[in-house]
């Protein structure tokens, strides 16, 4: 036992550099599944799983985001100037601090954890119909070009006996919008997420979004939106309810 | 010093004059010299090293697959979102003025129109709507739109592009008036601080015949007004 544990912090630690994203490069735990939790895992409690991806580590704290905001300013002075504007005139003064703080601030998913926004919102509930939330704004970071990706994210789920606070699903949109992301990813780790903390049925996630490094630049393409979806348990396997989940989202 | 004709370019308005004779406005645009493109590469490794700085103060780990090429790929977003200052007035219009008899009401509007934050460095987009009384000269349309990409393509306040854009129009043209109407969502406000979502803001420039008589800009914002 002691052993497995071991190798598994050692899995996490050396992990935790890829994981900074939280991104999963098939490393997607998915407990309740298959009976016995996920292939893998020594453990044979569904909760102690759920722990693990959980505790991937916060990589920034306040105190870290104070002392680079210093070298990020810096940074932006330069681009001002690379840019061929004068850094000086009054529109510009203060701008790398406030660039440096806006752009803390479209990457402060990395300062939180699901476990800290979740942990008290998880009720016992006989519901076994679709729950949805719907139209949730999203706003995140285009991870290639550093420019925003704004749209929606609906959410539906099947419980299993455990329903969820309904902000906690925005939220969740929250902490992981809040990155430099690829909208294909962003979409999993919501899914994912809600599957460990609940261990539903069923879940399903669909963001449409509008990505500004395709409006602004590039193809420049004005009206086009990209639409990601990630159906997971019963979502994937039962058309029907893929269906009404889609129907009402559409509605 | 290159960045005080930056500061020029995309300066305060410093109050130039609607009514200017063609010679003070040839010398005015000479004034707004373009930078070269080639500028622009050299400027490139500078770039993307504070482009990495601000990954690695973020937090970021930037040897991951999805962030090796993001400092250049950001450079040169950032470039091409700030292009304007490479473009004058000068160029793009210098042929396509024409001599018509026209007096009536020009509008282009629902020009799609994005620019930065020069407080942000964030975008804000929105239309842009244009229109002006010719006095025996007019332009081609699609000039009217590459003032706007000119302007907007900078480092920009909204009251500043509008004023910009109007300024342009009087200077190339001399027309009776211009009208220039600006609606964007600004992603300083959306994104962040205030945080609200729906809030657009509405900036409006309005020179000669349009400032002074009040029956003119009504019939131009009538109709502009289905535009949105």
């Amino acid at each position: 036992m002691e052993r497995f544990k071991q190798k598994q912090m050692n899995q996490n630690e050396n992990e935790a550099d890829s994981a900074i994203n939280g991104h999963f490069d098939g490393r997607v735990k998915i407990p309740g599944w298959s009976a016995g939790g996920a292939a893998g895992t020594p453990s044979t409690a569904p909760s102690s799983s759920v722990m693990e991806s959980w505790r991937e580590e916060r990589t920034r704290s306040l105190e870290d985001n104070e002392m680079s905001l210093p070298s990020i300013a810096a940074a932006y002075t330069t681009i001002l100037r690379g840019l061929g504007e004068d850094p000086q005139r009054q529109g510009l003064l203060k701008t790398p601090w406030r660039a440096a703080t806006a752009m803390q601030f479209f990457t402060k998913g990395y300062q939180e954890k699901i476990i800290d926004v979740l942990n008290d919102a998880i009720f016992d509930e006989d519901h076994d119909e679709m729950v949805i939330v719907k139209d949730i704004d999203m706003f995140s970071m285009c991870e290639h070009h550093l420019v925003p990706i704004f749209g929606r994210v609906h959410i539906g789920y099947l419980p299993n006996k455990r329903v969820l606070g309904l902000s906690k699903l925005a939220r969740i949109v929250e902490i992981y919008s809040r990155r430099l992301q690829v909208q294909e990813r962003l979409t999993k780790q919501i899914a994912v997420a809600i599957t460990e903390a609940l261990q539903p049925a069923g879940v399903g996630v669909v963001i449409e979004a509008t990505h500004m490094c395709m409006v602004m630049r590039g193809v420049q393409k004005m009206n086009s939106k990209t639409v990601t979806s990630t159906m997971l348990g019963v979502f994937r396997e039962d058309p029907k309810t893929r269906d009404e989940f889609l129907t009402l989202i559409r509605s | 010093m290159e960045y005080q004709k930056a500061a020029e370019l995309n300066g305060l308005c410093n109050g130039k004059i609607l009514t200017v004779d063609s010679k003070k406005v040839a010398v005015q645009h000479k004034n707004e010299i373009s930078r070269k493109e080639a500028e622009d590469e050299s400027r490139l490794p500078a770039l993307e090293a504070a482009y990495t700085t601000i990954l690695r103060g973020l937090g970021e780990n930037t040897d991951r697959q999805g962030l090796l090429k993001t400092p250049l790929r950001a450079a040169k977003a950032m470039q091409f979102l700030a292009k304007g200052y490479h473009e004058t007035i000068y160029d793009v219009l210098n042929d396509a003025i024409f001599d018509e008899d026209h007096e009536d009401l020009v509008i282009v509007k629902d020009i799609d129109m994005f620019s930065l934050c020069e407080h942000y460095l964030v975008p804000f987009f929105g239309k842009v709507h244009i229109g002006y009384l010719p006095s025996k000269k007019v332009v081609g349309l699609s000039k009217l739109a590459r003032i706007v990409e000119i302007y907007s393509r900078r480092l920009q306040v909204q009251e500043r592009l509008t004023k910009q854009i109007a300024m342009a129009i009087s200077e190339a043209l001399q027309p009776v008036g211009v009208a220039v109407v600006i609606e964007a969502a600004h992603m300083c406000m959306v994104m962040r601080g205030v945080q609200k979502i729906n809030s657009r803001t509405v900036t409006s420039a309005m020179l000669g015949v349009f400032r002074e008589d009040p029956k003119a800009r009504e019939e131009f914002l009538a109709l502009t007004k289905g535009a949105q």
